[in-house]
Parts: structure tokens; sequence; C-alpha cells
């Protein structure tokens, strides 16, 4: 059986539920008139507002869900509820505004709230996306098990060149202890890793091809071989990092945003009732 | 040369354990290369990394090859070996040991820095994972949190608090604490408020309140006058307890504050009865296709004072019609072929006689002096002076005439005075007798004309004139019908003429075939409508909602004026006669008007 993923969830039940939201809310905006037009403060506003900060109160409840890995019902159908509710959130506070926007803790708070949906959206994208690129990429191994390997390549590598010339002998210590795999947050995220001491090394190497011979040229094929393997794994090592990195960064906005964007909603409503 | 070499190893605890073997060579060279007799097997010692040598003077030396080599904690390229020497070759440590007789050097040898296990070198070298770097949710999660809370909650409910005890807003980059809650644009009437949120929002968490709008709009009236216990009843009945705030609604822009829309009217106008069933207004759902007859408000014939005004719908035939008490026959007035005026022919335009207000609303009342007499003088005696009776009470003209021709007969120049001997003398005196003779002819004058100003020119061309008793007293003899014209006769609507001043006056007022002062030239709604939409904006159309010509407050709750004519929109009326004005204003009866609007 094909994997369903969480936007199939149970055959679109939250899409359905998402989706009926929104058509009862468009369907209210458009019947409802309201003497002074639409705007947040109408019955019709009021209760928009009250369903738009209830989904919000609920959407952020899923993160501490999340966190206790204690859950009502299982995750992926919080989950899938999350993103299909999160979505329907985006007509409910539209229209609770009533399109109207200015330079105000009002604005201020839908503002977030959209970013914090549009982050949501990239953060779909990557769950979407990535798990299969990163089994893919590891296909049985595991960051740990890359580790290893390359850690065994690491110590043939460097009897190796012991017996070889400084600079070859030099290039491969360079390469054991300075191939940086990972790092900080844009070392994680990039593509690649300018300068790598271990694709120096195998360049050095491939470039002194036939310079010796006999058993001296075989145990640099050797070498090469090995630097090569090990170029190879790291690769892997690094985009399995770089995949992890983009499924974890967004959080890091959506996260801090949501916290922002529950602050803001507080004041929002507070600053509307305060001045009623 | 003979090298003794101690390589030293350590157990787990420590503990040195020394091997020794005794090197005969030329010279002692070291590295990792197989041919060197200190042979270092660490891939960070170059293949022939340093060479000890003996000196001509039989003292030792070392000198770097391949890598580099430290004497003492300094590098150097070479160095003279002594006793107690510390050389850090790589990782390795070489101490000179002190000379010993068998050999002529003695080292011993140390890897005092190995190679950190391979895995364990690529572990430190992998870090994965977001979580790993800077970036936290948590800290970041806090951060803006506060910071939301503290710029856009705290800061204005503080400042609000300390304005409550009168102190000023704060201010930060001309930035007001509250600022920030202001919800959009306040209408240009308030505007001026600026950032003073309290003079509104006076209580926190407590709707604008009508006092706080009272406050200012002290003089507002309630929708009709409750001027007796039965209009307060049903005030209360349909309005409850409607606030100020439950329609006018500010931050919504300059033109947002009021209500515009139809419903605020036809919720209840479309069927008043169900609101108030004793109702005499007519119902109304759309100006454009349910609006009844306009009602004019006018003056019951022959009536004075406001209590004779009343409404008479436009298709009431019998009762539309105007009682002013003067004769105006619009078409005379207004013939293209002109009239005959002082000075030859003269052409008359509306605007001759109808100048618009100060507001441009409506128009100026047109009086005697301003805008008839110039035509309609009041000359009596044309041929030989050109003097006029005043215009004002019947005994004041006759007056007028008995004062002048008894002049007449008594000066020397008299105008048609004939002396006993029918001779006219300059600088006579007359006698007794004749001066008698003169006042009685003067008298009998007065009355000739008097009779005919009031029965035949003059007074009779514009006024209803009745005559009394021939001897009554000066006063009484003729009654001059009452002036009343009406000078607002669509009270209840806001008309302002300015706004529809690039029409021509006949597009809405037909007076060229008028004859008769008592025709009406108010426009119907048909002529409205050619114009005007209704609820639904239509194309090509200026607005026709109910707010387009008609008021909310339009009555005062203050004063106990009629329903009819409520409060500040009560309709100006001049109410004057012949007997107690000193000039007289024509009737304008083309004329339509409107400053401030009243319910329906």
């Amino acid at each position: 059986m094909r994997h369903r993923t969480i936007l199939e969830y149970r055959d679109y039940r939250y899409l359905k539920l998402a989706a009926l939201i929104v058509v009862a809310v468009i369907f209210a905006y458009g019947w409802y008139k309201y003497p002074v037009g639409h705007y947040g403060g109408t019955p019709l506003g009021y209760t928009l507002g009250t369903i738009g900060a209830l989904l919000i109160v609920w959407l952020m409840w899923l993160g501490v869900q999340k966190r206790r890995y204690r859950t009502t019902g299982d995750i992926k159908g919080w989950l899938s509820a999350h993103i299909y509710l999160g979505t329907s959130l985006i007509v409910v506070a539209t229209l609770h505004a009533a399109f109207q926007i200015g330079w105000n803790v009002h604005t201020l708070a839908y503002a977030l709230m959209m970013i914090v949906i549009l982050s949501g959206f990239y953060g779909v994208y990557t769950y979407l996306r990535f798990p299969s690129l990163m089994t893919e990429n590891l296909a049985e191994d595991t960051l740990e098990s890359l580790t290893l390997k390359i850690a065994d390549i690491d110590r043939e590598a460097r009897r190796l060149a012991l017996g070889m010339s400084d600079e070859m002998n030099k290039a491969v210590l360079t390469s054991i202890k300075e191939t940086r795999i990972g790092g900080g947050v844009y070392a994680q995220l990039r593509e690649s890793v300018p300068n790598c001491p271990t694709t120096i090394a195998v360049q050095l190497i491939k470039a002194s091809a036939g310079t010796a011979k006999g058993e001296e040229a075989r145990k640099q094929q050797d070498l090469y071989g090995l630097m090569l393997r090990k170029q190879r794994l790291v690769g892997r090592a690094r985009t399995d990092i770089r995949y992890k990195a983009i499924m974890d960064i967004w959080l890091y906005f959506h996260v801090p945003l949501s916290v922002a964007l529950l602050a803001a909603l507080v004041a929002h409503i507070v600053a509307v009732f305060f001045y009623w | 040369m003979k090298t003794k070499l101690a390589t030293i190893t350590r157990n787990k605890k420590g503990q040195p354990a020394s091997t020794e073997q005794t090197v005969v060579a030329e010279t002692l060279r070291i590295g990792r290369g197989a041919d060197c007799k200190l042979h270092l097997s660490d891939p960070r010692i170059a293949l022939f990394h340093a060479e000890i040598m003996c000196g001509v003077d039989g003292v030792s030396f070392i000198e770097a090859r391949g890598g580099a080599i430290s004497v003492d904690g300094r590098f150097e390229t070479a160095a003279k070996l002594k006793a107690g020497q510390r050389l850090m070759i790589g990782p390795f440590e070489v101490i000179v040991l002190p000379p010993q007789s068998d050999a002529d050097l003695a080292l011993s040898v140390e890897l005092v820095d190995p190679l950190k296990d391979d895995l364990e070198q690529v572990k430190s070298q992998v870090k994965a994972g977001i979580k790993s770097t800077w970036l936290s949710k948590r800290l970041f999660s806090w951060v803006a949190f506060a910071a939301v809370l503290l710029v856009f909650l705290i800061w204005p409910v503080m400042n609000a608090m300390e304005r409550g005890h009168g102190k000023e807003s704060m201010k930060i980059a001309g930035l007001t604490a509250d600022a920030s809650w202001d919800v959009g644009p306040l209408s240009s009437a308030h505007a001026s408020f600026g950032s003073n949120c309290g003079a509104c929002h006076q209580e926190p968490f407590v709707q604008v309140t009508n006092g706080a709008c009272e406050d200012c709009h002290k003089k507002i009236g309630w929708h009709f006058a409750l001027d007796t216990k039965e209009a307060k009843a049903v005030h209360t009945g349909i309005f409850g307890d409607t606030q100020c705030s439950s329609c006018h609604r500010d931050h919504k822009g300059p033109d947002g504050l009021v209500r515009t829309d139809a419903t605020l009217c036809t919720d209840c106008h479309q069927n008043l009865k169900s609101k108030h069933p004793k109702t005499g207004v007519a119902d109304v759902a759309d100006f454009s296709k349910d609006h009844p007859p306009f009602k004019v408000t006018m003056l019951l014939p022959g009536k004075t004072g406001p209590e004779a005004l009343v409404r008479i719908q436009q298709d009431d035939k019998a009762r539309y019609v105007e009682s002013s008490g003067l004769k105006f026959p619009h078409d005379v007035h207004m013939s293209p072929k002109g009239l005959r005026g002082p000075d030859g022919k003269v052409k008359m335009e509306c605007k001759n006689c109808h100048t618009p207000d100060e507001t441009g609303t409506r128009f100026k009342p047109t009086t005697m002096g301003e805008h008839c007499q110039s035509c309609h003088s009041l000359e009596f005696e044309p041929k030989a002076t050109k003097r006029q009776v005043p215009h004002g009470k019947v005994a004041d003209v006759i007056a007028t005439l008995q004062e002048y021709y008894a002049q007449a007969a008594l000066t020397d120049a008299p105008i048609d005075v004939v002396l006993e001997d029918g001779i006219k003398r300059p600088g006579a005196r007359a006698g007794e007798t004749k001066r008698l003779a003169g006042l009685s002819w003067a008298n009998a004058k007065a009355d000739k004309i008097s009779q005919e100003l009031f029965e035949v020119r003059v007074c009779f061309e514009c006024h209803q004139i009745k005559r009394g008793e021939a001897n009554a007293e000066p006063a009484a003899r003729w009654q001059i019908a009452p002036i009343a014209i009406t000078q607002h006769w669509l009270p209840k609507s806001r008309f302002p003429h300015s706004q529809h001043d690039t029409n021509k006056c006949d597009s809405c007022h037909a007076v060229a075939t008028s004859k008769l002062s008592s025709d009406i030239a108010i426009p119907d709604i048909k002529n409205c409508r050619e114009c005007h939409g209704g609820n639904v904006p239509v194309k090509d159309k200026a607005p026709g909602t109910c707010e387009t010509c008609h008021g909310f407050h339009t009555g005062s709750p203050k004063s106990g004026v009629p329903p009819i004519l409520p409060g500040s929109n009560q309709p100006k009326l001049m109410l004057k006669t012949a007997a107690n004005a000193t000039h007289v204003a024509h009737s304008p009866t083309a004329r339509s008007n409107g400053t401030g609007g009243a319910s329906q």
C-alpha cells in the first residue's frame, strides 16, 4: 500500500473540516450585513475573532502536545489537523479583519499569523519532500554508521600515508583532522563546502598519479581509493545533515513567531476592549 | 656516532616504562621514513624530519630537515644539544640526557601528544542538527513574547493609567504609547482629538458612553421631539437603550462616522406602524420606487403664526395652493419679450429677485425695497413729484397724501390750487378762510388719491385689498390681506441649491407659465428621481439614499416644538402684514428650500 502523507490523513478528514469552516465563514461574511460595513467589532466580527483566537490557541497547543510525547489521538492526526485548520485561519482572520490593515498591533497580530502560516506551509513542504530524499541519501546507513565508516577509512589512510611523501601524508592528515561535517547554522544548510580538506587530498593524490612505481604506486592507488570513498561518505553525511537542518530551521521561525503572535493576540484583544 | 635511545611508554596509570636501544650511525636521522634510525611512526612527523650530527668540537647538534623542531620551547632550525634540553619533534618529546661514558649522546623519546582515536576524531568534527547551534527556539520565543507584550500591551496600558492621573502621553520617536492600538484614522470631525484616546474612551473596558459624546454634542436632537409623554414613550419603545456608538463608529476614516445606509431608516420606516401604530408618517422603503409624494410645509390660507403651518402633499390639488396675500404672475415677469422698466425694457431673470443666502443653500427673502420697488414705484402723483407713499401702514399712506396736498394748498406753489379770484399770485398769503378752503381741498384730494392707490393702482397692483367703512378711521378704510410667504417649503429635507447650480432653475421650477401667485413651483419627486437613484447605487445617477436628503437627529430633546417642526429645523416663516410691516416681501412661489433635514 502506498504511503499516506499527513495531508491525506483519514481520507482528508481535516481538509474537509477546514473546507467546511472556510465555506461557512465566507458564506456568513457574504450573507451578514452590518450597517457600517464589515469590521472586527460587528457581531460576526466578534464571532470570527473568537473562532480565530481559539484556533490559534488550539494550534499552539499542538506544539505543547508534541513536546510532551503524550498525545490525545495520534500525532499524525494532530499534525494533519494543525495544517488544515491552520490554513483555514487565513480566511477566518482575513474576514475577521474585513481586509482592513494599518500600522497597529491589530495588523501586527494578523501579519505575524500570516508569517507563521506561511512558514508552516514551508514546513509541510519539507515534511513531504525531504524524508524520502533522506532515505534515498542514507540508504541503509545512518549518520552514525557513516561516521564509523569514515573513521575506519581515516585509520587505514593514515597508515598508508605514513610511507608516502610529506605532502601527501600531510594532506591525508589534514583531511582526517579538519574535514568538518555540519557545524554552524550556515554550514549545515549550505550545499557545498569550499576547500574541503578531503576533496583537496583526493585531488592531490589524483594529481600525483604516475609519479611512483611498483609497490609505491599500488599503495598510492589504494590511498586514492580510500580517500575517494571517504569523500563520498562525507558528502552523504553532509547531505543528511543539510536535509535535517532544512526540516528543522523553519521551526526556528514558526515557533518563536507563533509565540510572538500569541503575545500580539493578547495585546490585540486587550487593546480592543480597553478602548472599547 | 653512538647514541643511546630510551623510548618511554606509559601504562594506563601513567607510570613510565623505558625501552633502551643503542644506535650507531654516522648521523642520527629522525623521521617516519624507514631509513630513519630514530623512527617516529606518526603522520605528524615528516619522512625525514630532522638530523642529529656530531660537530667537529665533539658536541652534538640537531638540524631541522623536513619538519619543525623546537628547543626548550623555541622553534629552531638548528641547535647545539646540551644535557637537560627538551626538544619537541612533532608530538614527541625528546630530552637530552646527561652524557654517558659509553655513548656520544643519550636521548629519551616519548610520544606526549598521541593521535586521537579515529572515531573520536571524526565524531568531534561532525556537528549535526540546528539544535547544536546557537539558535534557540526557547530563547527566541521568550524574547519575541516579551518584546511584543512590552511594546504593545504593557507600555500602552501603563500609559493609559498614567494619563488617568492627568499625565501627558509618553512619546518615543514621536509615537505615543497607544498609537499602536489605533484601529484606523479618526473621522474628520474628531481628527483634532489626535492621540487623546481618553476624550472618548473614558473608562477602560467600558464601551464609549453617550455621556462622552454629549460632553461636546450638547445640543444634539433626538430623532423626534420628545415634547409629550406619548412621544417619550414611543421613543423609548423604538430606541430603548440605543447608544450613540450603536450607529456612530469612529476610526473608519474621514467620512466613516455617519451611517449612510438605507437600513438605518428603512428598518423602521418601511413599516412604521409596526413600531408606532398611531404614526401619521407614510412608509418609505426606497427613494427610487417607494417614497410618498413630497409634502410641502406651508401656512393655512389666511392664517399666520407657526400653529397655522400644515404639511400638504403635492398631489392634494385642492389644498396645494399658496395664499400669500400678494398678486404675482411669474409669467408676466419672466416674459421673454421683457418688461417696461423705469429705464426702458428689462428682461428679468430668476436671480434678479432670488439671491442665494450666505450658505448657498436657499435664498434670501425677496423684499419690496430691494427687488420690486425699482419698477413698482410708489409714486402717487408722478406728473408733479417723485415722492412716494411709504410702503407700510394704510394710515401712513393716507397721512402722507394729506400732508402732501395740504402743503401744496398752502404754499406758494400748489399744484393745481386755485384761489378765490382764480389768479395765482406769487408771495400772496391766503387768509384764514382761504386756508381752511385749501385744507378741505387737500383732504378731499388725499381721499381721492388714496382710493386710487388702494383700489386701482400702486398698492392694488400687488396686494389683495378690501375696502372698509368709508368714514372709518384712516387705518380701517382699507384692509390689506396679511402677507404670509413660505420661506422653507421642504424643511424636512436638506436641499443645497449650491450643489445643484449646474442645472437651470426652470429644469426644476416651472414658472414660465404660472399666472397666479397661488401656484406652487416646488418640483415633485419625479423631478428629483430623474437624477437621483435609490438605496442601491445606480450607474449614471446621483445617490438617493435616505441620508442624501434627510437627517436623523432632527428632534430636540429640550424644546417643546411640535413634531412637525422639529428643533433647529423649524422653517423660518416671514409672517408680516401690510398693517405691521415697514416693508413687505413678495411671495417666492417658485422656490424650493432646505437647510437641515427632518425625518419623514
